[in-house]
């Protein structure tokens, strides 16, 4: 994932981006920000993908919470940068795959190298790999099949 | 005592017999009992604090070595807790911390700088030395936000659109921020979602809705864009509650990145008393096993939190020093520069002092969200089981801000304004279903709405079509989108606007920042742009200008011209 290179977000001048960086702000399907209007709607110009958040405008939120001083609501941010490209339905699917006694360790290592491999999702990955170690020393690991 | 003055055997004082008739005799109080965790703070069996860094991992915290960590040390020692911070901030004394913390003169930044890099029995420790004054006074300079806020709940025992929706407008009309519905049954929630929505925007544009439900439905609401935010995350002190509420630290902050990746704002929940009651504290207290929550919140990046016991304040409520266990969880919360939204909204105590009591450490300094939320349908039609505050409460709240000047959210508004926008909020959701093709909402049922005080005064809905027709807007993926287009086309084009920009802000990701909310003219105000600056007196956010007029007004005032007359 790219990081927002060297635009250099201050919290105190860019934020909030909608009012003073809107210049920055574009949907995932590359529409400007100004574009979601109402006439857009009734047109029938918009779909619910145009009023997506995308990955990038995710990585200027981090640096400005980074900014703020709160790394781990920037470290959220990052992962959900690389959610973005998740569907709905398999995002979904991951969650529930990561909650107690859900899936083996396998699994858990299948999906981490999944959410490398499609969605270039490393940090994401590796809250996976991580949680399938924990999983495994407190015994909370869906028993194999075999 | 003299043999003369003996009590005459099964002789009761009228005193006694009027005492032990008042309210204050329904509510539950039971001995501590420690050994089960059956003590809200300062118990005997909560650890000590400690902290051992080796090569940058914390290889021992709060008197346990790494090898026994449970998964809640691992994540706190792993993602929550600042090693770089640590070693200086654990050597401080607690009382000299907390010292820090209440003296206005010491900056909010710079206790972040400390707090952060605390364990879960150290921050036990800080908030252990300070009585309920001094966090109230903690708390006025350690929330997030500069201007405090409030939510209030909407919803319907029938689960009925109608009312949900008029009572969302009257609500947001009131000054709440937030809005939040839950359901009697599951499968009504979509439409329950949309009037919701719809409700709060004719009220006032830019008010957030959430609809609390199980983890993963609750977010395909919000992806859809029927709903703007999520609170009801929970997590557990315990690796045990935890994992009987089907999750874990890890798929919590897998949830919450979810949720950004979405760019919708989304807080988590927990609360003293909910490891006792679902059976097992492992001995610990309600107010230490609370700090961990807190502070697993903090590690897995989410911005906020909702505090405060929540649907458990009945188990801190029953033992000693339990309502200022509760404000000091609120403080930690705050400590750790997360977003508070600080509870009172479960009905705790038949007596309307101790209610009002139980509502000073929030309300007095101010958090980002006082009541989490207040009821703004009457105690039956309450799906969460009964706020600490109902509509009926609304002029006693006004005017309790009128007499401290303290700004809880809300303001007075006249019954012809409640009225106007209770009737249109309905017509916009009849105008909806009808051009999503759902039940039809009749005249009939618009008259009764605006001018019901609860559902038993609705015309019944046919239950069995409404929730075929929920099962339909999950099934043909309705969004949000398709509600602003329906406004729309219904006639409803200011109400269309206000719902877009609402939706429009996801993709800016402002409101996904600490402690944001949407101001009337749908600016973002956040621990960012409105950043709390209490530095003592006459700093900070005092209420004053048009908002200090707003709060003086109540429903009945004499004018000072003519004392005969009423201010309008």
């Amino acid at each position: 994932m790219t990081q927002t290179g060297d635009r250099h977000l201050d919290p105190a001048v860019d934020y909030p981006l909608s009012s003073r960086r809107p210049d920055l702000l574009h949907t995932p399907t590359g529409k400007h920000i100004e574009d979601l209007t109402l006439d857009a709607v009734v047109a029938g110009d918009l779909s619910p993908l145009d009023l997506r958040i995308a990955p990038d405008t995710l990585l200027m939120q981090a640096e400005i919470a980074d900014g703020a001083g709160r790394w781990q609501l920037a470290e959220n941010f990052r992962r959900a940068a690389e959610m973005t490209e998740i569907p709905d339905e398999r995002v979904l699917a991951m969650y529930n795959a990561l909650r107690p006694n859900a899936s083996t360790g396998q699994e858990l290592a299948d999906l981490a190298d999944e959410l490398e491999r499609e969605y270039s999702a490393g940090r994401t990955a590796a809250l996976v790999r991580e949680a399938a170690d924990v999983y495994g020393r407190r015994n909370l690991l869906a028993a194999a099949d075999d | 005592m003299t043999s003369t003055d003996r009590p005459a055997q099964n002789r009761r004082s009228t005193r006694t017999e009027i005492i032990e008739a008042r309210p204050i005799q329904l509510d539950g109080f039971v001995e501590e009992w420690p050994e089960v965790g059956m003590i809200a703070m300062e118990s005997p069996y909560d650890p000590e604090p400690s902290i051992r860094v080796e090569d940058g991992v914390i290889v021992e915290m709060d008197g346990r070595e790494r090898s026994d960590f449970d998964f809640l040390d691992q994540f706190i020692a792993d993602h929550a807790i600042d090693i770089s911070a640590a070693e200086e901030a654990m050597a401080l004394d607690a009382q000299e911390i907390a010292a820090r913390v209440v003296d206005p003169r010491v900056p909010r930044q710079d206790i972040l700088h400390l707090t952060r890099g605390l364990t879960p029995a150290k921050l036990l420790d800080v908030v252990e030395s300070m009585n309920v004054v001094e966090i109230m006074m903690a708390m006025q300079k350690m929330r997030a936000r500069r201007t405090p806020a409030n939510q209030a709940h909407s919803t319907s025992a029938r689960d009925n659109p109608v009312q949900v929706a008029a009572d969302a407008a009257e609500a947001a009309l009131r000054g709440f921020a937030e809005l939040e519905t839950t359901l009697g049954i599951v499968r009504y929630a979509p439409l329950v979602a949309i009037a919701l929505q719809v409700g709060g925007q004719t009220g006032r544009g830019g008010v957030i809705t959430q609809c609390a439900l199980e983890e993963a439905t609750e977010l395909e609401l919000g992806m859809r864009g029927i709903t703007a935010y999520a609170e009801t995350i929970s997590v557990y002190g315990t690796e045990s509650v935890f994992v009987d509420g089907d999750d874990t630290p890890w798929s919590k902050a897998f949830l919450a990145s979810a949720y950004a990746s979405r760019g919708i704002k989304m807080r988590f929940t927990s609360g003293t008393g909910s490891e006792v009651q679902m059976g097992n504290a492992e001995g610990k207290s309600m107010l230490y096993l609370e700090i961990r929550c807190i502070q697993v919140a903090k590690g897995a990046g989410v911005q906020g939190l909702q505090n405060g016991s929540i649907s458990c304040i009945g188990v801190p409520g029953a033992v000693p020093s339990g309502i200022r266990a509760v404000a000091a969880e609120n403080l930690v919360a705050s400590m750790l520069d997360l977003e508070c939204a600080s509870g009172n909204d479960q009905s705790f105590s038949h007596s309307p002092m101790r209610r009002t009591a139980r509502t000073m450490p929030q309300l007095l300094p101010g958090t980002d969200f006082v009541v989490s939320g207040y009821s703004g349908v009457p105690n039956a039609d309450n799906m969460f089981a009964g706020s600490n505050w109902d509509p009926e409460d609304y002029d006693d709240w006004n005017t309790i801000q009128r007499d401290l000047k303290v700004d809880g959210g809300l303001r007075h508004v006249a019954e012809k304004e409640v009225l106007a926008v209770r009737g249109k909020a309905i017509r916009a959701l009849q105008a909806v279903f009808a051009g999503l093709d759902l039940p039809p909402i009749t005249d009939e049922e618009v008259d009764a709405g605006i001018y019901a005080h609860g559902s038993e005064e609705l015309p019944e809905r046919d239950v069995l079509e409404d929730l075929k027709a929920a099962k339909g807007v999950m099934d043909r993926g309705i969004t949000g989108l398709d509600l602003v287009a329906a406004l729309e086309k219904g006639g409803f084009r200011d109400v269309a606007e206000n719902l877009l920009h609402v939706l429009r802000q996801r993709v800016s990701g402002d409101l996904l920042q600490t402690s944001a909310i949407l101001d009337g003219d749908f600016s973002v105000r956040s621990a960012i742009n409105d950043a709390n600056d209490y530095a003592g007196p006459g700093t900070g956010y005092r209420p004053s200008g048009e908002r200090w007029e707003e709060m003086k007004r109540l429903r009945h005032v004499l004018s000072a011209s003519n004392p005969e007359q009423e201010v309008e």
